[in-house]
């Protein structure tokens, strides 16, 4: 049932490509629109860097209310497992290019919830980190700093490729999908097809594919569109 | 030599419209920031923000009707434009007149419902259906504004309105109660507090904007640019007797789109209904009592 999509990279012959390339990747550094997934206690940090003490919006960072419309997706704090399904269903309907940001111990290596059997230890095994914001919890200067810091991973892509771990998603996915198969069971599905995607972008290599991708084949229901109907 | 004349024009005004839309609505931003003890953006944040959305990776449509909807958004905005004289540029001003010009402002809204009609997502529909009634709300109080400047003036072309303007005094002497009416429909057509029910960015998730992502999103701003520059302009041109030069008309426009943000942290947020008995009450009835002056 499950349909080919047909997709074709285009042939960029614009001789000023690189220009735009540069001022777009410029202008994205300059504007990040933000969508924090406040999981833990780390986000009580967040209302101070964005109000008037500290200020995000004059580095041209703003919060923004759905994942349609965000470029950073922020993690505050401990991932629980039941969670860590929702952040990778809100993360890959996100827009490319999308940044991830870890802010608080939890995010890095478990924290002090490393004992826990409920929270996913390493956030940057189901998903590309860009940025990771470590202490319990990180102060608001040093929120900034992260932010401050992911600006400059973007504009200085081109030289250091350090702003576009979120490709790293499409090239490696049969990885996530694996780290995310073992915590979720085997028949875990979400409604994005990254593979397409992986096409779409030409990001395709060949860890793309593996033993998981192959599984999650197997299981993978064909999405339909809901049926609208008032009960 | 007239037609291309009139060529430049279409292309120059809704240009400066653009441009001056994105100042607009960097004083609105730093207003509000101002009003909360920040900082506020940038100088050019109001275009970084447009490039960047334009130059989104991904691109989600939703189907024809989306792209339509939007194309429709700011299309009606740009047909607005060059219908509103500005000083050296008439456009079709002369031809079209403020009632076409109403007629103009409201597809702007149609397209949006469509657009996120089609999107299916439930905060839309919410969003947009709300949007549509404050448009009905607002509407009315607009309707009776542009009746009553137009009968004064005797004339319903915008250049006119201006000439006589200055050739006697400004609308805002004449008709003080009308223009207070009018400044009610602004509020709610800006959608400031606290008539902006159907945005509610924690309620239903900024309502119409909830699936635009991209150029979509993009295109809502180059839209929001429109109509901030529409609203100022054109009550600047009813009431405060427009302006011979860019010199006298700019500040003027400013001063108009300041005006609803400034005071709209005063207000909570009304519901629906509230937003409709009170545009239907204070600002009509203000201007039925100015509408039995002058006529
Ligand atoms: S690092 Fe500390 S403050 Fe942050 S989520 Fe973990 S326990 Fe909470």
């Amino acid at each position: 049932m499950k349909k080919e999509l047909k997709i074709k990279q285009k042939e960029r012959t614009n001789p000023l490509a690189h220009v735009f390339d540069d001022f777009i990747r410029f202008c994205q550094s300059k504007s990040l629109f933000m969508l924090h997934y406040c999981t833990g206690c780390g986000a009580i940090e967040l209302p101070p860097a964005m109000t008037s003490r500290f200020d995000m919006e004059r580095l041209g960072i703003q919060p923004m209310v759905t994942p349609r419309q965000a470029d950073i997706l922020l993690i505050t704090g401990y991932v629980s497992i039941k969670t860590l399904k929702r952040v990778i269903l809100t993360y890959e309907q996100m827009q490319s290019p999308k940044y991830v940001i870890g802010i608080c111990s939890c995010t890095v290596n478990g924290g002090m919830y490393w004992q826990s059997y409920a929270t996913a230890k390493k956030l940057n095994e189901y998903m590309p980190v860009d940025v990771y914001i470590a202490g319990c919890m990180p102060r608001p200067e040093a929120v900034m700093a992260g932010l401050q810091r992911l600006k400059d991973n973007i504009r200085n892509d081109k030289k250091e490729h350090k702003g576009s771990a979120w490709k790293d998603y499409f090239k490696r996915y049969d990885y996530y999908l694996g780290n995310q198969q073992a915590l979720f069971g085997e028949d875990w599905q979400t409604p994005t097809d990254i593979i397409a995607e992986a096409k779409l972008y030409g990001l395709e290599t060949e860890e793309t594919y593996g033993k998981h991708t192959k599984l999650l084949e197997k299981h993978q229901t064909p999405l339909l569109p809901q049926e609208m109907r008032i009960k | 030599m007239n037609a291309l004349h009139l060529m430049a024009e279409l292309i120059f005004m809704p240009l400066i419209a653009f441009i001056v839309g994105m100042m607009m609505v960097l004083m609105m931003r730093k207003i509000s920031a101002r009003l909360q003890r920040r900082i506020g953006p940038p100088f050019f944040q109001p275009l970084y923000d447009i490039v960047k959305l334009y130059g989104k990776d991904t691109q989600i449509s939703h189907g024809l009707i989306h792209d339509i909807g939007i194309i429709m958004a700011v299309g009606g905005y740009i047909g607005a434009e060059i219908l509103l004289p500005v000083p050296g540029m008439e456009g079709i001003a002369a031809k079209g007149g403020v009632i076409t010009l109403s007629y103009f402002l409201m597809i702007p809204s149609l397209g949006m419902a469509l657009g996120v009609g089609q999107c299916a997502n439930p905060n839309g529909s919410i969003g947009i259906s709300r949007a549509l009634t404050a448009m009905l709300a607002y509407d009315i109080p607009f309707i009776l504004v542009v009746f009553g400047a137009a009968w004064h003036y005797q004339s319903t072309s915008l250049i006119g309105m201006i000439e006589y303007q200055q050739v006697h005094q400004w609308g805002i002497v004449e008709m003080p109660l009308l223009a207070i009416a009018g400044l009610f429909a602004l509020q709610g057509m800006l959608g400031k507090q606290p008539f902006e029910i159907y945005i509610a960015p924690a309620e239903i998730a900024t309502g119409p904007m909830v699936e635009m992502s991209g150029k979509y999103m993009g295109g809502l701003f180059v839209m929001q640019t429109f109509q901030l520059y529409t609203a100022g302009v054109l009550y600047a041109s009813l009431f405060l007797g427009g302006g011979t030069s860019f010199l006298t008309l700019l500040p003027k426009a400013f001063l108009v789109v300041a005006l609803p943000m400034s005071i709209a942290f005063m207000f909570p947020r009304y519901k629906t209904e509230d937003v409709i008995r009170i545009l239907w009450k204070w600002p009509v009835m203000l201007g039925l009592i100015s509408l039995a002056f002058i006529l």
